[in-house]
């Protein structure tokens, strides 16, 4: 499995070294960059939309005001990601559990996607599943996973981040990255079991 | 146990994406905080100003110290040029108001006193044995 988007660190580096130099356009660039992918980090382990917005948004302002310490020991993707995931962990953790989730809608192209097909041809036939039902039922079963597992799916298995990648953000090796993985799948599979039948 | 399918099924959440206009405003909203948090005093600030209020209420007014210096000027002056007030003598006076006693048919009275022999103020007060005769006062206190 390959990254959704390609890392660029040498072109990262030297806008952080804009930044660091007081250009403050050039981090309007890193923002740019990545508040796509954070973006869906934050949103997949919140559910919420105007949580991601306000987390996000408080997630740069802090990368911003940090920036300056940031000596290149890792690259700026996993910087930058390393405190999204540790300023998420900390809003979970503060937030009323009742939060009522606020779902975007899915974009259009899903309904052509094979395993979106393959799904719903494969659940069961006594029960219509669309697009929001599906997103109703994989919503729920994510939100039963614990944090620390809701996250490795999350970079995973939805924003396609590798093993390796994924365990220098969290800080941890890859071996418990899989094993994360695959106790989250397990769970995953009982909450979905309606789909398993691929 | 294969986990491919249910990864291909949560797979699919990627498709939830804010709408389209969500990230071009994100960035104008990030300058818009940025620039808010610039005006927002941080919790030292806050109590510094809080601190410097409360002592601005009880401070007394720049022209009040003037004025007490003035009077103190004044009074200093005035009193240095009254020599020998000092060092002259005091006089207290006690107004000792009592109705004055009326003897009605009175009588000269004599009050014999036994001589106290021995007794410290005995040189400097010699005993006394009669009284000096004095008129009585046979008129009201009050004469209008």
């Amino acid at each position: 499995m390959t990254p959704e988007t390609e890392n660029q660190p040498s072109n990262d580096m030297e806008l952080v070294a804009r930044t660091q130099g007081g250009d403050p356009t050039a981090f309007d660039e890193l923002v740019v960059k990545y508040s796509p992918r954070l973006y869906g980090l934050v949103y997949h382990m919140t559910s919420n939309h105007e949580d991601t917005n306000d987390l996000l948004q408080d997630i740069f302002s802090k990368a911003y005001r940090s920036v300056a310490n940031f000596r290149g020991n890792s690259s700026f993707y996993t910087w930058m990601h390393s405190i999204a995931v540790n300023m998420t962990i900390n809003f979970l953790k503060k937030r009323n559990r009742r939060q009522h989730p606020s779902l975007n809608d899915p974009d259009s192209r899903i309904e052509n996607d094979p395993d979106f097909i393959a799904a719903t041809s494969n659940a069961d036939p006594t029960k219509e599943v669309g697009i929001h039902e599906l997103q109703k039922k994989l919503n729920a079963a994510m939100m039963k996973l614990s944090h620390d597992h809701r996250m490795a799916v999350t970079m995973f298995d939805i924003q396609g981040i590798p093993h390796a990648e994924i365990a220098k953000i969290l800080k941890v090796s890859e071996g418990t990255v899989r094993s994360r993985l695959f106790y989250a799948h397990r769970q995953l599979q009982n909450s979905l079991h309606e789909f398993k039948k691929n | 146990m294969s986990h491919e399918p249910m990864h291909r099924i949560i797979r699919l959440k990627r498709y939830e994406q804010p709408p389209e206009e969500y990230f071009e405003n994100f960035l104008k909203d990030f300058h818009r905080r940025q620039r808010a948090e610039l005006l927002r005093p941080s919790i030292w600030e806050l109590l510094k100003e809080r601190i410097q209020a409360a002592f601005s209420e009880i401070r007394v007014p720049a022209m009040a110290y003037a004025g007490a210096a003035a009077v103190a000027i004044v009074a200093s002056v005035m009193i240095l040029r009254q020599p020998g007030v000092a060092n002259q003598p005091q006089v207290y006076t006690a107004a000792y108001r009592q109705a004055p006693v009326t003897i009605s048919g009175g009588q000269p009275v004599s009050l014999r006193m036994e001589p106290q022999s021995e007794g410290r103020f005995d040189s400097l007060f010699p005993p006394s044995y009669l009284l000096r005769p004095r008129a009585a006062n046979h008129e009201s206190p009050l004469s209008f």
